[in-house]
């Protein structure tokens, strides 16, 4: 819905057509050029040429843009908000702000916005105040500015709100002020069991009132939980207005916020309650720190839990000592072992009963087990009646003793009254039976727990069957006897087992089902029976939910929790003490129930009114704007008629030629790229590179080194020259970090202790190379100087070792006598260079089973890794003459004879790979052949 | 969106003198010596280097008897005993005439041109100057520059123009002595006819006119789009044209028709008609201009 601040505007509309003959009749404007050969121009141009008149469509442009000031100018409005106060005096406020209206608070702060500008307008006072928030809050009279201030600084509050109070402060602050226009923005809850959620009318101060309320209203919350014996139950209430099936999933996290488990919340159709139950083990039960409903982000939607909720404490107390020295036998051992797991124990020393009793009470258990206790002082017997009744349970096993004392009339520790002395089933003088246990009774605790069938018992007090209450037998044995007796002492509980705490009268305390009992029979104590010990002291805030359902650092208007405290603003849910020992306060109490709000007959003069969901939208802005691109779009037309895109448009194509060329050629040249990723090399280079076989080294840096190595490598050329068929080309000096090694079938590379490491790349690009099929040939050139000692490695050898860690070198053996380097030419036996001994490492053969039929193993491939001491190109160098350089160690002709021929062996072998493996085999063929 | 063409300011007689030296240096100084022999051997191009009929000084000699008392130069005599003649250099009054038009047409630049045609004129003038001074030849120019034979030439020239407040836009041509070289450096775009009538006196005088225009590349291509409105740079008058493009083929076959028409009125006198474009080099105009310039001196 469209409406207009000024219509008269809209008049202006009659001139268009005006507009439209104005801008028929006025051609673009030239563009002046300065023409020197004018009077060659003039002869073509005839003066009186008629004025270009504009084409249609920029004349269309135009009009639109003229109808789109005027429309802009009369300052349209999208969604107009129809003022539903009509009242002249002050205007008051009411503004819920409480837990449930987070989600819809934008259309509430919306509402109250336009209520205060209607009062702007008619220059009223404007009060305000929240249902949540502090109490000395400032409620106005306030001018407009103030109170649209007011307005945003104000924020949803984690708490349910207190109407009266608010109301109260406003009426408080009006004073004598009459004729006052109340606007109630209320979320349309009320919430049973807050009395503040109720609104009195105050009388005759206001001329008109206009209540607020959501359209849906949302409530939703988590009101109580209880940890059952099996399950956790999660009790949720929601808004009667809800009366559908609603499922939501609860989910359960632990103090560190991991989720635990998750449960189902299922609303039956007009439920308002409904309860989830987290079936968990109890273990991880006493760990949910929270629960909360998923994708529901408010206070109420959240659970939380202290650590009263979980463990119970349970003072364990036996009239025996504990025999240490058998366990076993001991009173209290099935018990503490039972209770463990879900309980904190309690076992304090002392020298009599009652010091120990007294002893435990100042712990404040939730639980006191007795067992086989028979006698208590009366003073004692005060001090846990008073501890029963706030709260304690207390449950006491059968024994000796207790089946020994004189029994006391209608004795409040004791659930039913007993006869004196045991009952024997089992015994030499008895005709009884060994009883089993009956099932458990609907009325105790038990109920849900399998009887034990391989329970029996042999001994038991018996309840004197005259004044026994049937109610109070929470199980029995088969004869009807009672086995557990129990009973609620106002919010305590006092039980008893009939049966003594170890194995001794039955075999009960050893069963499975005993656990099960003990721990029920704990469950009924409440978590903190001394309420009163908290009383005294006021609990800081810890951690405070937010607005949405977050555990936050409390807000500085939180104020420690005292006993009697109700939530309130100033006191919002969460949590409450020391991180060590805190107490969980919630939201809403398991009375809480949602209902509609209403104001009551005393109000009069009441209009119901709804929030404002569409935001109002002035439409200007986007009118201006679309006039301000039609302005754009007309100065490109005009600048297109006046011909200057007709020269761009012939660059643009070009352009676009090139960069569509470019781009259909980018692709082609990122292949090629990628082809080739290493160092760019030339065309000329490369064919240069292979047109000749050659090996080539790698330059150390170090120039003696490096000369040695060329004259060394030239030496050995000509020697291969001069005896095979193959002449190397010129030795290349590479640097591998940067030159193409594939053109290269093998690398001599003389390892130089004291240059520098070489670069990872370098590295990288050789394990490349050796896994490509390259074979590198490390020479250290320390034979001499190792040997002595094998555990010692020269400095050549660990620069060695440095390297190769960067690479992935296979497994390396001395060349073995059945290789195929030591037949690829000559014959040979070791490899010698400069020095003699060191041996020859090449990567091992995994299959290296030796055949002695076979003279030669057969490998595949060539090893990518040669590692030599023995100096080679240094027993090759040669000068032009072909004279040796250096001189053997020792001084052997013959030895520079073989380190030659182990060059060749080198040479040959990476060329041709294991091709001598197989000629070996040229004689069996042959003789084959003839054949 | 932005104007083609612009009136650019008039250009500085220090930087034209630098550029037209630049330009000259470009010639190759053989190619001036072969010229400067040529014209050696060729009568009227040159001064004759003995007495005779001319504007220069050339010697005191002394008076001898029966010639005319009215030679006699008396304030030289006075300096001693004998009486002396002052005689001067006989001279066939061949000097080179140089004229840049500096008509506001000239100040024409457009995007396309490096240069306004003024600029240019006046890098040709300069450049022709300093290649004429550097091998001995007479400059002048009319209004500005008496006729001068000197190393410097150009650099006086250049001086004497940037003194001048304001030139006329038609030369006082009557200056011109017969048998002269003229060279008419303009942009010739007032009507054929005119230019004709103005340049007609001096084909009877035997005067050789070599007439180069300065053309902007602008004005020859027409590179004019949709609706412009043309302003005439001298007299304000303007026209325009709501599809320019449209005219731009007409347009190019008339100023090319104007071009032809001077080319063929230029020839018929002996003439040469040299054309320059302002986005091109001057040098190329210079070149075909000097070659013209000696193929009239060796006739």
């Amino acid at each position: 819905m469209i409406a207009f601040a000024t219509p008269m505007v809209l008049a202006a509309f009659v001139v268009l057509p005006a507009i439209w003959w104005l801008l028929r009749l006025t051609p673009p404007r030239p563009v002046t050029e300065v023409f020197p050969p004018l009077k060659i121009l003039a002869k073509l141009i005839r003066k009186d040429e008629t004025p270009a008149k504009s084409p249609w469509w920029l004349t269309l442009l135009r009009l639109a843009l003229a109808s789109l000031l005027i429309l802009a100018l009369a300052k349209p409005v999208l969604n107009p908000q129809a003022d539903a106060l009509t009242g002249d005096g002050p205007q008051a406020l009411l503004i819920d702000n409480s837990w449930i209206s987070a989600s819809d608070w934008d259309s509430r702060l919306a509402t109250a916005r336009s209520i205060i500008e209607a009062a702007s307008d008619r220059g009223a006072p404007v009060y305000m105040a929240y249902s949540a928030m502090a109490e000395n809050t400032d409620v106005g009279p306030f001018d407009t500015e103030t109170a649209l201030e007011n307005l945003s600084a104000s924020a949803p509050q984690p708490v349910p709100g207190n109407r009266n109070l608010a109301l109260q402060r406003i009426v408080t602050a009006l004073g004598e002020t009459s004729g006052v226009s109340l606007a109630l923005l209320t979320d349309g809850v009320k919430t049973e069991g807050l009395a503040a959620s109720d609104l009195s009318a105050p009388q005759g101060l206001f001329s008109t009132v206009a209540l607020y309320t959501p359209a849906d209203r949302t409530a939703l919350a988590l009101i109580s939980s209880i940890n059952g014996a099996e399950s956790l139950d999660v009790t949720a209430a929601r808004d009667p207005s809800r009366v559908g099936v609603e499922t939501f999933t609860l989910s359960a996290f632990d103090s560190r916020s991991r989720p635990i488990g998750t449960a189902a919340l299922e609303f039956a159709s007009g439920e308002v309650t409904a309860v989830a139950k987290f079936q968990l083990p109890f273990e991880l039960r006493n760990d949910i720190a929270t629960v909360s409903i998923d994708g529901v982000a408010t206070a109420g939607a959240i659970q939380l839990y202290d650590a009263g909720s979980g463990r119970r404490r349970v003072g364990l107390i036996a009239a025996s000592n504990n025999d240490s020295a058998q366990p076993l036998l001991a009173p209290l051992y099935y018990i503490r072992e039972a209770l463990t797991p879900f309980a904190d124990l309690v076992e304090p020393e002392g020298e009599s009963l009652d010091s120990v009793i007294t002893t435990v009470l100042e712990d404040r258990p939730s639980v006191l087990i007795l067992a086989d206790v028979g006698v208590i002082s009366a003073q004692t017997r005060t001090k846990l009646l008073d501890w029963i009744t706030k709260g304690g349970a207390l449950i006491r096993f059968a024994g000796p003793r207790l089946a020994a004392a004189e029994p006391v009339t209608d004795d409040p520790l004791l659930p039913v009254a007993l006869r004196t002395g045991e009952r024997d089933l089992d015994g030499v003088l008895s005709w009884g039976e060994p009883q089993p246990v009956a099932a458990f009774p609907e009325t105790g605790p038990f109920f849900g727990l399998a009887a034990p069938r391989e329970v029996t018992v042999r001994r038991q007090v018996l309840a004197d069957p005259t004044l026994n209450k049937p109610e109070r037998t929470w199980a029995s044995l088969a004869d009807g006897t009672p086995l557990v007796t129990g009973t609620r002492l106002e919010r305590g509980v006092v039980a008893l087992f009939h049966v003594s705490p170890d194995a001794t009268w039955s075999n009960l305390p050893i069963s499975g089902t005993f656990v099960e009992m003990l721990r029920r029979v704990v469950q009924l104590a409440s978590t903190s029976p001394s309420e009163n010990k908290t009383a005294a002291t006021a609990l800081p805030p810890l951690r405070t939910l937010n607005t949405d359902g977050r555990l936050i650092q409390p807000p500085a208007t939180a104020e420690p929790m005292e006993a009697n405290s109700q939530i309130s603003f100033q006191h919002p849910p969460g949590l409450y003490g020391v991180s060590e020992a805190f107490t969980a306060h919630n939201l809403f109490s398991a009375q809480t129930r949602f209902s509609p709000f209403e104001l009551g007959a005393d109000w009069q003069n009441v209009t119901r009114a709804a929030y404002i969901t569409a935001e109002e939208r002035d439409l200007r802005g986007p009118l201006f704007g679309i006039a301000l691109a039609l302005i754009a779009l007309d100065a490109i037309a005009v600048l297109w008629m006046a011909g200057a895109f007709s020269q761009v448009r012939r660059r643009m194509v070009s352009a676009a030629a090139i960069i569509l060329a470019a781009l259909i050629m980018m692709p082609v040249g990122d292949v090629q790229a990628q082809e080739n990723p290493a160092a760019e090399v030339s065309e000329a280079d490369a064919i240069d590179a292979i047109s000749r076989t050659r090996m080539a080294y790698v330059e150390t840096g170090n120039a003696a080194i490096d000369e040695v190595t060329k004259a060394g490598i030239e030496g050995l050329n000509m020697f291969i020259a001069s005896r095979t068929a193959l002449e190397p080309g010129a030795p290349k000096a590479i640097d591998p970090s940067a030159d193409e090694l594939a053109f290269y079938p093998v690398i001599y590379w003389p390892i130089d202790p004291d240059a520098a490491m070489p670069s990872p790349e370098a590295l990288s690009n050789i394990d490349t190379y050796m896994k490509n099929g390259g074979t590198v040939l490390f020479d250290t050139r320390d034979e001499l100087l190792s040997g002595f000692d094998a555990s010692s490695a020269s400095p050549a050898t660990l620069r060695l070792r440095d390297m190769l860690a960067g690479m992935n070198v296979p497994a390396l053996e001395p060349v073995p006598a059945d290789h195929v380097l030591t037949k690829a030419f000559f014959i040979l036996e070791d490899f010698p260079g400069r020095y003699r001994g060191g041996p020859l490492w090449v990567e091992a053969n995994a299959k290296a089973e030796t055949d002695p039929a076979r003279p030669v193993r057969a490998l595949d491939g060539v090893t990518p890794i040669m590692i030599t001491g023995n100096d080679l190109a240094a027993a090759w160098a040669a000068d032009e003459f072909g004279e040796p350089l250096y001189a053997t160690v020792p001084n052997d002709p013959d030895q520079r004879l073989y380190a030659y021929r182990a060059g060749v062996n080198v040479m040959m072998y990476v060329l041709t790979g294991n091709y001598k493996s197989d000629q070996v085999h040229v004689p069996a063929l042959l003789e084959r052949l003839g054949q | 969106m932005v104007a083609i063409g612009s009136t650019a300011p008039r250009a500085s007689g220090g930087d034209i003198l630098a550029r037209a030296r630049a330009r000259a240096a470009l010639l190759p100084d053989l190619l001036v010596e072969a010229q400067r022999i040529a014209n050696i051997i060729t009568p009227g191009w040159h001064g004759r280097k003995r007495r005779g009929i001319g504007e220069e000084f050339w010697q005191y000699r002394p008076y001898s008897a029966g010639e005319t008392v009215a030679r006699i130069d008396w304030r030289r005599s006075a300096r001693d005993e004998h009486v002396y003649v002052r005689d001067l250099e006989w001279q066939a009054a061949h000097t080179v005439w140089l004229w840049a038009d500096p008509s506001p047409s000239m100040l024409f630049q457009s995007q396309l041109a490096t240069v306004s045609k003024e600029s240019r004129g006046l890098v040709i003038v300069l450049a022709l100057a300093e290649i004429l001074s550097r091998s001995g030849e007479r400059i002048a120019y009319p209004q500005v520059f008496a006729p001068t034979s000197s190393r410097h030439g150009a650099e006086r020239l250049a001086a004497s123009l940037y003194s001048v407040e304001a030139l006329e836009p038609l030369p006082n041509l009557s200056a011109i002595g017969r048998h002269s070289e003229c060279v008419y450096v303009s942009d010739f775009l007032d009507p054929v006819e005119d230019i004709i009538e103005k340049l007609e006196p001096m084909a009877s005088r035997a005067v050789r006119v070599h007439m180069v225009e300065v053309t902007d590349p602008s004005e020859e291509n027409f590179p004019y789009f949709g609706r412009t409105e043309f302003v005439d740079p001298e007299t304000g008058t303007k026209l325009t044209a709501g599809r320019a493009d449209t005219l731009a083929a007409e347009y190019t076959l008339l100023y090319k028709a104007r071009r032809e028409e001077l080319t063929r009125y230029a020839k018929s006198r002996g003439w040469s008609y040299v054309t320059t474009k302002t986005d091109g080099l001057a040098s190329a105009a210079l070149v075909q201009l000097f070659s013209s310039l000696s193929a009239g001196a060796q006739n």
